[in-house]
């Protein structure tokens, strides 16, 4: 998926649910790339999102601030998100500010959508 | 033996100022070395100073010729103090050329010196004469001043280098040959050196240009010692070493007063073995020798008229005895409209009085001074009778020299507050070293290196200010002589968390109490109630008191102390604190040249990931764990963001650096630009921890998220822009 400023930002659609790829650091910049697209995702119609940090190495902290507000907007719309395949280290600054209590993790995209899946079909 | 020329006492025999000394003959031998101002405090004496220097270089036959010259009497016109300028420059080059150094002592006419001059001098010299002639007699008095004052300049290349020292410690600001001699010498570049009265001096040297200068004070007490019990042998003075301590702080190790008393003592024929014999003479030297004579001198030179130096006297007498600064009016109504300047300016530079324009306080001049203005105002002003006045000059001296020599003493036992203070430059120091009462219940009675290790590893840490200033308390208050030694207690101005504002500045007041036994609780109050009348009395906002108690202080003391927020050590504690303070400092300074990198990244581009990886690389090298690595990085990362992002930074670069220490990496990033207001913010890291505030917080993340991740996090104290250290500890 291309945003307007021409960056890609990697995602996919799973039935119901739309899988949205950090790059490798998650600022400013791409961190709003990524917001804009989760929700392009939910205005689409989906009803769950995965962000995935595979190839998250660092995650600063206006990235974080923008992880909430990406919290809140899919609190808004009765979204699940589900964070996926973050490194240990972003675990725990995850758990530090918190993030983990408003998100669930799985340790990686297959898991995330499995966890969904299982949410939904409760 | 070496030989004296100018000298007037055996090298040998002179005593102290060995650094003085040394820079002063050293001067002229520095590359472009061109003046050299010698600021001198009244009495502490210059002259032989200068003739033992001139000795050095005179002795050296290099190619530095000395030239001393002593400033003559202001009386002198200014046409004659030139010609001696020139005979004596004349004498001393020629003496230095022939290497006979009697020749300094003798008298020529200009004709008699040519037929002295070497045949390499012989043709200058020749042109000197002639123009002496010429300019002598061309009726153009300031021309020829001039011409004199040349003189160095005349000298050819190659037959060695002038280095003119001028002797002018007398107030000479009001003479022309002393203004035309700045002048002449400010326009040049060859080396010289003037002294003079350090506050008169200064005033000249806006005129000279660049300069250096050195500070001459009253010589330390052990070299004053000295200086006395050689001048007592050279003058056959029986001298008893109490004496001599006396005379010392008396004269407040003054070589200049030493000096003429001791001569006068051998002329008297009295020895100086008992206190008695010392003050009876004291009295004398005050009513009628030495002491008389130089303080009459600067009275007369600051009011020449009888009448008006007789209400001078009063005035100086009944200040001092008030100890209140007067307006400069009073001086007027004394002096004249007209003389007031001048009369001020001369005390000012004999440093008799402070006067700051518009106001005059009577302080300064020592214990002399104000023996001589009472001998003098009870003779002239209330005519009583000489017998009376030296009987109760003697008298009160004698009462006064064991408090004098008490006095000493208890400076000597200071445990030196005031440089403890000046030391404390935001060094986190355990906070045990100020609570005597938590520190005698875990360490009395241990050994002291168990306490100092244990100390050592204790993590309570308290960051001590940026001490700005320091002072005694009896500069803020002088009524509290009466309660506190000079030495003994301090007022230092400070600033915390690395910032000047109103709300980070605090004032410490710290006094050394004395306490043979643990102090009580009255004596400990009474310490503080004075303390705290001194700040209220200055005006001080925000205080910190600190009370040093030689065994500390009792439960109650310190229940007190405690409760009004104040500190107390005993003297064992105060000793731990000092030596960590010089340690710290010196290990600053040693590691600063080793194991440190530095690095400048223009703002953006994220380039905070550049410094991220260099800091990475870094940490593998003191074997920090992954774990440990990442928060590193993801804390740079955040404080390069944090200065990007608030300092509106113009340059719009982040200085780096990153400091490797046996069990810690220190990482500083700096910027210059403005302070973002997060750093006003209360610290800690509850904020992060509580409940909902992630989603409550969205920007200002930064900081905490470092002080998370980070050890210790702080601000440095910078002129401009911020500069955050953050600290991790390697852990096994």
């Amino acid at each position: 998926m291309t945003d307007p400023t021409g960056c890609i930002v990697k995602s996919r659609c799973v039935g119901t649910a739309a899988v949205v790829y950090a790059s490798d650091y998650l600022n400013k910049v791409s961190g709003e790339r990524i917001e804009r697209e989760c929700k392009r995702q939910l205005d689409s119609g989906c009803q769950a999102l995965v962000i995935d940090f595979h190839g998250t190495e660092i995650v600063n902290s206006i990235g974080i601030s923008i992880l909430l507000d990406i919290i809140d907007v899919a609190e808004k719309s009765g979204a699940q998100l589900v964070f996926s395949d973050v490194n240990h280290q972003t675990i725990q600054l995850f758990d530090v500010l918190g993030l983990t209590r408003h998100v669930a993790l799985a340790s990686d995209e297959h898991e995330a959508l499995s966890l969904l899946a299982q949410s939904s079909a409760a | 033996m070496t030989r004296r020329v100018l000298g007037r006492v055996e090298k040998a025999h002179f005593i102290g100022r060995a650094c003085e000394l040394e820079r002063i003959v050293n001067h002229p031998h520095k590359p472009g070395a061109a003046g050299l101002l010698v600021l001198v405090a009244p009495t502490a004496g210059v002259s032989e100073l200068l003739r033992q220097a001139y000795d050095e270089l005179f002795l050296q036959q290099g190619k530095v010729i000395p030239i001393y010259f002593a400033l003559p009497s202001p009386a002198r016109t200014a046409v004659s103090s030139a010609i001696e300028f020139l005979n004596n420059f004349l004498i001393q080059y020629l003496a230095f050329r022939r290497n006979e150094g009697g020749l300094v002592h003798t008298s020529f006419t200009l004709n008699e010196l040519l037929s002295l001059a070497p045949p390499a001098d012989f043709e200058w010299f020749e042109e000197v004469v002639a123009g002496y002639k010429r300019e002598r007699f061309s009726n153009d008095d300031a021309a020829f001043v001039q011409w004199c004052l040349s003189i160095p300049h005349r000298v050819p290349n190659g037959n060695g280098r002038p280095f003119v020292m001028i002797d002018a410690v007398s107030p000479h600001d009001e003479s022309d040959f002393y203004r035309q001699l700045i002048g002449s010498f400010s326009k040049r570049a060859s080396s010289y050196l003037i002294a003079g009265l350090r506050r008169q001096l200064l005033r000249a040297s806006s005129d000279l240009g660049a300069v250096e200068i050195l500070r001459l004070q009253q010589l330390p007490i052990t070299e004053a010692a000295a200086l006395a019990d050689s001048l007592a042998l050279r003058h056959n003075v029986p001298l008893s070493e109490e004496v001599r301590d006396l005379l010392v702080q008396q004269f407040q190790a003054s070589p200049f007063l030493l000096d003429g008393f001791i001569y006068a003592a051998r002329e008297a024929r009295v020895p100086l073995t008992s206190y008695l014999s010392c003050q009876r003479l004291y009295v004398d030297q005050l009513l009628g020798g030495s002491l008389n004579t130089y303080f009459a001198r600067s009275l007369e030179a600051a009011a020449p008229e009888p009448d008006v130096r007789r209400e001078l006297i009063r005035l100086l007498h009944d200040g001092r005895k008030n100890g209140q600064a007067v307006p400069v009016e009073t001086f007027k109504s004394v002096a004249g409209a007209q003389n007031v300047e001048s009369l001020l300016r001369r005390l000012h530079a004999q440093e008799l009085v402070n006067w700051s324009g518009s106001a005059v306080q009577f302080s300064g001049g020592g214990q002399p001074w104000e023996d001589y203005l009472k001998g003098r105002y009870r003779l002239e002003i209330l005519f009583e009778s000489r017998a009376r006045v030296v009987a109760d000059l003697i008298s009160t001296s004698l009462k006064r020299a064991p408090r004098t020599m008490a006095r000493y003493y208890r400076r000597l036992s200071s445990m030196g507050v005031q440089t403890a203070l000046s030391a404390f430059d935001e060094q986190r120091v355990p906070t045990v070293l100020f609570d005597y009462g938590r520190y005698s219940n875990v360490y009395k009675g241990l050994p002291i290196e168990q306490i100092a290790a244990a100390i050592d590893a204790d993590s309570e840490l308290l960051r001590l200010p940026q001490v700005v200033h320091v002072a005694s308390c009896t500069a803020f208050d002088s009524a509290a002589v009466e309660v506190f030694d000079e030495e003994r207690c301090g007022v230092a101005h400070a600033f915390t968390e690395g910032k000047y504002s109103d709300e980070t500045q605090v004032v410490w007041l710290a006094a050394e109490i004395d306490s043979k036994l643990e102090a009580e609780l009255a004596l400990t109050r009474s310490w503080c109630d004075w303390l705290n009348s001194v700040a209220r009395g200055a005006g001080f906002k925000s205080i910190q008191i600190w009370l040093i108690a030689r065994e500390g202080f009792s439960t109650e003391a310190m229940d007190y102390l405690l409760r009004i927020g104040a500190y107390g050590s005993s003297a064992q504690q105060f000793e731990l604190l000092t030596a960590r303070l010089r340690e710290t400092a010196a290990a600053t300074q040693a590691t600063q040249a080793m194991d440190e990198f530095e690095m400048v990244v223009p703002m953006g581009g994220d380039n905070e990931l550049i410094v991220a990886h260099t800091v990475e690389e870094i940490a593998r090298r003191l074997n920090f764990k992954p774990e440990a690595i990442n928060q590193i990085k993801h804390a740079v990362v955040e404080a390069f963001i944090n200065a990007s992002e608030h300092s509106l930074s113009p340059e719009r670069r982040i200085y780096q650096r990153f400091r490797l220490e046996s069990d810690k990496l220190v990482i500083t990033i700096a910027s210059r630009g403005i302070v973002p207001p997060q750093i006003d913010a209360p610290h800690g890291q509850d904020g992060l921890a509580r409940e909902n505030d992630a989603l409550g917080l969205r920007r200002g993340l930064g900081l905490g998220l470092i002080r998370t991740l980070m050890d210790e996090v702080e601000f440095e104290r910078v002129d401009d822009g911020t500069s955050l250290r953050m600290t991790k500890y390697l852990r096994n």
